[in-house]
């Protein structure tokens, strides 16, 4: 260890030797989209790694310890994928903010070790010029060594590392081969600069001071890459058959859009049906659990709190968490086996037409399930008019927490008869109908925007395909676990926090016998509040108590209702809720009730990452108020319609 | 496949006076070179960085169901719109013209 090198000179710079000699050096792993980072990343790391969000954008950070013997550890972090330093996406951003050491939350790295796929050697090897500019020691995996050989490719490593003068090591990161030497590396690195702030260099695709135009300089630069690779002796691999064979039936004229339908339909049965029975198992869990607790303490307002408030608040949102894990766990298999970008391809001549790109069609799909990680995969969009059309259009896609709301005013208000024979009753229906409400709005709002706010000429739509692969069971299994983090680390937070506030407006001003009758308390002053501006909906203030309480999360209105109603334990199959709607409510308001729900934001989660994904509060405050304005002339229409 | 030889040349259209041959116009598993790329920079990008760049053999090896070239690049597969195709200029790989310049 380099040691006493700087003099001291004051406590600030003493505190910071002092954090410098706590804190373990910090890797970047870099490397182009599926070259293998993530299975190198989780091979290193096991299971000691965490998931964080840089701040200003949610982009996950995924930082881990790599244990390299007994007394030391290295930090690894895994960056978004990338094929250059111009930054045009998010995801390259990032990237090139971290390495540069401008993430306020990260530290600037120690070493970087860049992966690349070896079985594409010159496309990739662009990344290393840049790279070798940031001056930090650097290590290059070969990594698919495997397919290399197999495919009848070769590469003489020694030479490669000769000549551009980095270490290498080739690796088959799938089966852990060549892992061991990434972290002899590893532990050979030391902290730089010890007192300094790190230096900021400035990565680019373009050399800085050059006068060439950007392809001259992509040219050049292509053929300094490929002098190395030719003179390492490397042979490219033939083309991967089975891909070949897969992608004459999964992009086949007739076939492709067959087999792309029928994964849709798998996707939607499995969030819809059989992710059910879990979802039921969860719910429970959480009453009895709830039961249990209650039964445990005295009666008084810390037991209203924590069983009506928090238990039931946080208990509404977990309840989703099964199908979450579902719908990710399809989401993974497709995506780690290469057929979503083949399902991208597909897609795109439709988005295209709507004015989006094929790479809206995953968050689109990821948004029937819950808008937020819809609006977080959407970073793969690559353009950016783009990515925010399409994330100003994934809160349309009915989302499982419109589900409890659909089914108790469906359930209290439509009557269950047969309207086309077995197959489809007035109940599907009208649900099939509130699907299809979402979608009418998403396209013509995206047709709008494309040709107003974000108006642009079609970018380049250039998609990778990847070889099919097998998907790892270890890799789905460790991204679900962090996809059950990140959910219930949300549902911990603000379902928390605004189910307590909700329970102490229900609970004041007190009278000397206890909480207030509801119309009485801060809750129903609130509802009175604007009673007015929903009156031509046909609500009356419980409602708006409920659309108050729903802006937290749409599915609260049920057991708002059920409190607000006096019914204890309500859900969206309680028979009791369900009359006393009936009561309250006629039936064109009903209609009214569901198409605002089809059409608002009712949901702070997702205004706050929409805040996060586009850095500042334009818009979210947009996409909030048209939302609402969509949702309120829809319902006043239906009002007056039924 | 089988494309080689003249015979391959008289599916194609003809290359007229100041026209070029668009990577759009090449039948599949013809492999071409790239010429130029008739996009403004920053639409070219995404192009370069996946090795789509002047001097490039590119091989059509597929067609979406909808009709889009996917492009064999240097061991890539890539997925490109057909507007974007035809802003690629492509020069024909004939067996004798390799050692040209
Ligand atoms: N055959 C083979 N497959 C690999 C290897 N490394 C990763 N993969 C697979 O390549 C795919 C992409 O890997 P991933 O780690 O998600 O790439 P990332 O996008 O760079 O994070 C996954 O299906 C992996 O299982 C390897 O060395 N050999
Ligand atoms: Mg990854």
């Amino acid at each position: 260890m380099r040691d006493l090198s700087t003099p001291p000179e004051g406590s600030a710079s003493a505190s910071a030797q002092i954090e410098n000699e706590t804190r373990s050096p910090l890797i970047a792993l870099i490397g182009p989209p599926n070259s293998g980072k993530t299975t190198l990343f989780n091979r290193l790391t096991g299971l000691r790694q965490k998931v964080a969000n840089y701040p200003g954008v949610t982009v996950e950070k995924y930082v881990g310890q790599v244990q390299c013997d007994l007394e030391r550890t290295v930090e690894l972090v895994d960056l978004p994928g990338i094929h250059g330093f111009s930054a045009r996406t998010l995801d390259e951003r990032v990237t090139r903010d971290a390495l540069e050491g401008r993430l306020e939350d990260l530290r600037a790295p120690d070493a970087v070790v860049l992966i690349v796929d070896c079985t594409r050697l010159e496309s990739q090897l662009m990344l290393v010029e840049p790279v070798l500019k940031l001056e930090l020691p650097t290590l290059l995996v070969l990594n698919m060594w495997d397919e290399l050989e197999e495919r009848g490719g070769n590469l003489d490593h020694m030479e490669l590392a000769h000549l551009l003068g980095v270490k290498v090591v080739k690796t088959n990161a799938r089966v852990g081969l060549g892992v061991d030497q990434v972290k002899d590396f590893l532990s050979g690195v030391e902290i730089r600069h010890r007192g300094l702030p790190p230096p900021v260099r400035v990565l680019n695709n373009v050399p800085r001071g050059v006068p060439l135009p950007m392809i001259d300089a992509f040219t050049a630069r292509r053929r300094r890459v490929d002098k190395v690779v030719d003179r390492a002796s490397f042979v490219q691999p033939g083309p991967a058959r089975s891909t070949e064979r897969l992608d004459a039936v999964f992009l086949h004229r007739i076939w492709g859009p067959l087999v792309f339908l029928a994964v849709v339909v798998v996707v939607f049965q499995s969030i819809f049906t059989w992710a059910v029975p879990l979802m039921d198992g969860v719910e429970l869990l959480i009453t009895s659990s709830g039961e249990w607790l209650a039964s445990r303490l005295s009666d008084g307002w810390f037991r209203s709190l924590l069983i009506d408030g928090v238990w039931a608040g946080v208990g509404s949102v977990v309840v989703f968490l099964p199908q979450i894990l579902v719908l990710f766990l399809f989401l993974g298999i497709l995506e780690d086996s290469g057929y979503m970008a083949r399902a991208a391809v597909i897609a795109d001549r439709v988005m295209y037409r709507v004015g989006l790109q094929g790479r809206a069609f995953l968050p689109l799909l990821s948004g029937y399930a819950c808008a937020i990680p819809a609006i977080l995969a959407a970073r793969t969009v690559e353009d950016e008019r783009d990515r925010l059309a399409t994330i100003f259009i994934t809160p349309f896609m009915t989302c499982s927490a419109r589900l409890p709301v659909y089914a108790l005013l469906i359930a209290a208000f439509i009557p269950d008869r047969r309207l086309l024979g077995p197959l489809m009753s007035y109940r599907a229906a009208v649900l099939l109908g509130l699907y299809g409400l979402g979608i009418m709005a998403a396209v013509v709002t995206a047709f709008l925007l494309k040709r107003t706010l974000l108006r642009a000429e079609p970018g380049s739509f250039v998609m990778d395909l990847p070889p099919y692969r097998l998907p790892s069971a270890r890799s789905i299994g460790l991204r679900l676990l962090d996809r059950s983090k990140i959910f219930l680390k949300r549902a911990g937070r603000v379902i928390f926090a605004v189910a307590i506030v909700l329970w102490m407006l229900t609970q004041f001003p007190r009278l000397d016998t206890g909480p207030p009758p509801i119309e009485d308390s801060a809750l129903g002053r609130i509802g009175q509040v604007i009673e007015p501006a929903i009156e031509p909906l046909g609500f009356d203030w419980r409602i708006g108590v409920g659309l108050v309480t729903s802006l937290a999360a749409r599915e609260v209105i049920v057991g708002t209702l059920g409190t607000i109603y006096g019914v204890e334990g309500a859900t969206d199959d309680s028979i009791t809720l369900q009359e006393t709607l009936r009561r309250d409510l006629t039936l064109p308001a009903a209609i009214g009730l569901l198409v605002f729900f089809a059409f608002a934001l009712q949901c702070m989660s997702t205004v706050a990452v929409m805040r996060r994904e586009t850095g500042g509060w334009k818009w979210p405050i947009l996409q909030f108020s048209y939302m609402l304005f969509l949702a309120y002339s829809g319902a006043f229409i239906a009002v007056r319609l039924f | 496949m089988g494309l080689t030889g003249p015979q391959s040349m008289s599916g194609l259209p003809k290359e007229e006076l100041g026209g070029e041959l668009r990577l759009g116009d090449i039948p599949l598993s013809q492999t071409v070179e790239l010429v130029r790329i008739d996009l403004p920079p920053e639409r070219a990008e995404p192009l370069l960085e996946r090795g789509v760049l002047p001097g490039c053999r590119i091989c059509p090896v597929r067609s979406s169901p909808a009709g889009d070239p996917i492009i064999s690049v240097d061991g890539s597969l890539l997925a490109l719109r057909r507007e974007t195709a035809n802003c690629l200029c492509v020069r024909l790989l004939s067996d004798f013209s390799q050692e040209s310049q």
